[in-house]
């Protein structure tokens, strides 16, 4: 192949928004060639009890793009170091490794997307939906002088889910965060949206 | 969220459904290994009718020795029977429990202290009394009663 | 001298648990014959002793109610089949550990379900299990798991949903149309032991508006 030694991978980062972790680094060049990577991984347990042990990645030992999604690696709120190596045939390069190992705590939490809706008086809220490890923390009001807010937690996003009944004439108001409990923590609020519902009161 | 509470020691950050679908997926797998069906080194002398106030110390203890000891000698088993992921699983948040327990080392808790280790010492014996192998692999698959025991702690 | 191959006398011998109801089951391949004949026993894990199960001794049928023989929640079990067939060959094979607290998965909750002209009342009945405290008192599922708790769900018209939710057992969806038809479901969840029950599906109308006419 005419090359005598295959450079490692550079410039290794990761990228987390909303618990998904993605490990990127510089591709390797070789002319008119296709480059192979493998990912390993190692928990604190692993750097602390057995430093030698290296666990490879659920879906990139081995892949092609310069990059793997390590989201199912990171199992537990610690450190990992993650490395990478390319491979061309039969030549490996030497492993990179990450220079700060990444800690699933530091993932970026950003305010969920919203979708409010009507149906008659039925005020109906659709939620991103961002997977298992995330809830939903919805605070509603009705928007008049010492209104009282109501909070919902939904448990799962992507389902239109009624929230509450409104009264005629009055705007209704939203707005939503995100909580995860494998970090403890939570994001942002949305944006605030308000509904208005016309028309005469609903018998109850 | 949910926490940890072990008395006085608070642990957030471990979500212990994830812990037990670590260790489901490992389960059959790792106690078929263990043929001695009639010794169990959890039993309700170790772990059963435990105060608050001892459950710190004890869970202290016996984490500690899983790491250094359970865990340490049964990883070439994991790799042998392809189970590493959910065994770094298990061992990382293990990890993690351990890093925010923070058991009172004052003079008044002696007895508390006292009475966690003598549970503590009930578990290490029974396990020493069996060949190493072995008591290695029954103490990894006797993971499901620390959990189940743990349960009572997380709120 | 070779071993006898057995297998095809016993298969697959393991716990079926539901609601705490431990019943054990095995299978046998055809060639195995008719008149094979099947002995249970049972053991607590940590325990030297094999009890035999009264009432599953040289029993030709293929299952064996173990509940009260493995009522405590907090041990474990194992339990162990031994056939032999007419040609006197025989075969054991063990469960692996079994926790009713782990395996055992969760019916679907008993529900009344009372319509009104716009609203639709639950009550969700408890739910009893074969578990007895010292007293005698027969244990609810409730009583077994402290953080179970109840989701319903009324599906709108295709496009949304409504949900109520608690540990409380009676529920009120309010704000619905008159003399309407609902599909829902009804489902009970333990976070701790990650368990989902099997969902109660139901069908209800709201009843007509009389107050116009």
């Amino acid at each position: 192949d005419g090359v005598a030694v295959l450079p490692a991978p550079q410039n290794l980062s990761v990228q987390s928004t909303n618990m998904k972790h993605v490990l990127t680094w510089s591709p390797v060049i070789v002319p008119e060639e296709i480059i192979h990577y493998s990912v390993e991984y190692q928990g604190e347990y692993e750097s602390l009890y057995m430093s030698h042990i290296w666990i490879p990645s659920s879906w990139c030992s081995p892949t092609q793009g310069p990059e793997c999604d390590i989201t199912d690696d990171i199992t537990a709120t610690v450190p990992y170091s993650l490395r990478v190596r390319a491979t061309l045939g039969s030549l490996t390069s030497a492993w990179s490794t990450l220079k700060h190992p990444f800690n699933r705590n530091s993932t970026i939490l950003t305010p969920p997307g919203m979708e409010i809706t009507k149906d008659g008086f039925h005020l109906v809220i659709k939620l991103e939906d961002l997977g298992p490890q995330f809830e939903f923390f919805v605070a509603y009001w009705k928007r008049e002088p010492g209104a009282k807010e109501h909070v919902k937690m939904v448990r799962r996003g992507g389902i239109p889910v009624h929230l509450e009944t409104m009264e005629p004439g009055a705007a209704h108001c939203v707005k939503v965060r995100t909580f995860v409990k494998a970090i403890g923590r939570h994001s942002a609020f949305s944006q605030t949206e308000c509904v208005k519902v016309q028309g005469e009161a609903l018998p109850l | 969220g949910q926490e940890f509470q072990f008395g006085p020691c608070q642990v957030e950050g471990v979500v212990l459904q994830e812990l037990w679908e670590a260790f489901q997926a490992m389960k059959d797998i790792v106690q078929a290994q263990d043929n001695i069906t009639s010794v169990q080194l959890l039993r309700k002398e170790v772990l059963q009718n435990v105060s608050e106030a001892e459950s710190c110390y004890l869970i202290h203890a016996l984490l500690e020795f899983y790491l250094n000891t359970v865990f340490k000698n049964y990883h070439h088993k994991a790799v042998e029977f392809r189970i590493l992921k959910s065994f770094s699983t298990l061992a990382n948040n293990f990890i993690v429990i351990m890093s925010k327990l923070q058991p009172s080392q004052e003079k008044e808790m002696f007895s508390v202290r006292e009475s966690a280790r003598r549970r503590f010492l009930l578990f290490q014996r029974a396990f020493k009394q069996l060949d190493r192998e072995a008591a290695v692999t029954k103490a990894f698959g006797e993971v499901d009663i620390l959990l189940t025991w743990m349960e009572n702690f997380y709120q | 001298h070779f071993a006898e191959d057995t297998s095809d006398l016993l298969q697959h011998v393991k716990f079926q648990s539901s609601n705490f109801e431990n019943i054990l089951t095995w299978d046998s391949r055809p060639e195995s014959g008719p008149d094979t004949v099947y002995s249970v026993q049972y053991k607590t894990y940590g325990e030297t002793e094999w009890q035999a199960k009264e009432g599953c001794q040289r029993i030709t049928r293929k299952s064996c109610n173990l509940t009260m023989e493995t009522g405590n929640l907090t041990d474990f079990y194992y339990a162990r089949v031994t056939a032999i067939d007419v040609g006197g060959r025989s075969a054991t094979k063990m469960t692996d550990r079994f926790s009713s607290l782990q395996h055992t998965i969760i019916k679907p909750p008993d529900v009344t379900c009372i319509p009104k002209v716009r609203s639709i009342q639950m009550i969700v009945h408890p739910t009893y299990t074969p578990i007895h405290t010292g007293n005698g008192h027969r244990l609810t599922l409730e009583d077994i798991f402290q953080d179970l708790f109840y989701h319903l769900d009324l599906h709108i018209n295709h496009t949304y949903q409504m949900h109520l939710g608690g540990k409380q057992r009676e529920f009120e969806f309010f704000g619905l149309t008159p003399d309407t038809e609902f599909l829902g479901t009804i489902v009970s969840l333990v976070p701790t032991w990650s368990k989902k029950s099997i969902p109660y599906m139901y069908r209800a109308k709201t009843l007509p508006d009389q107050t116009w006419t």
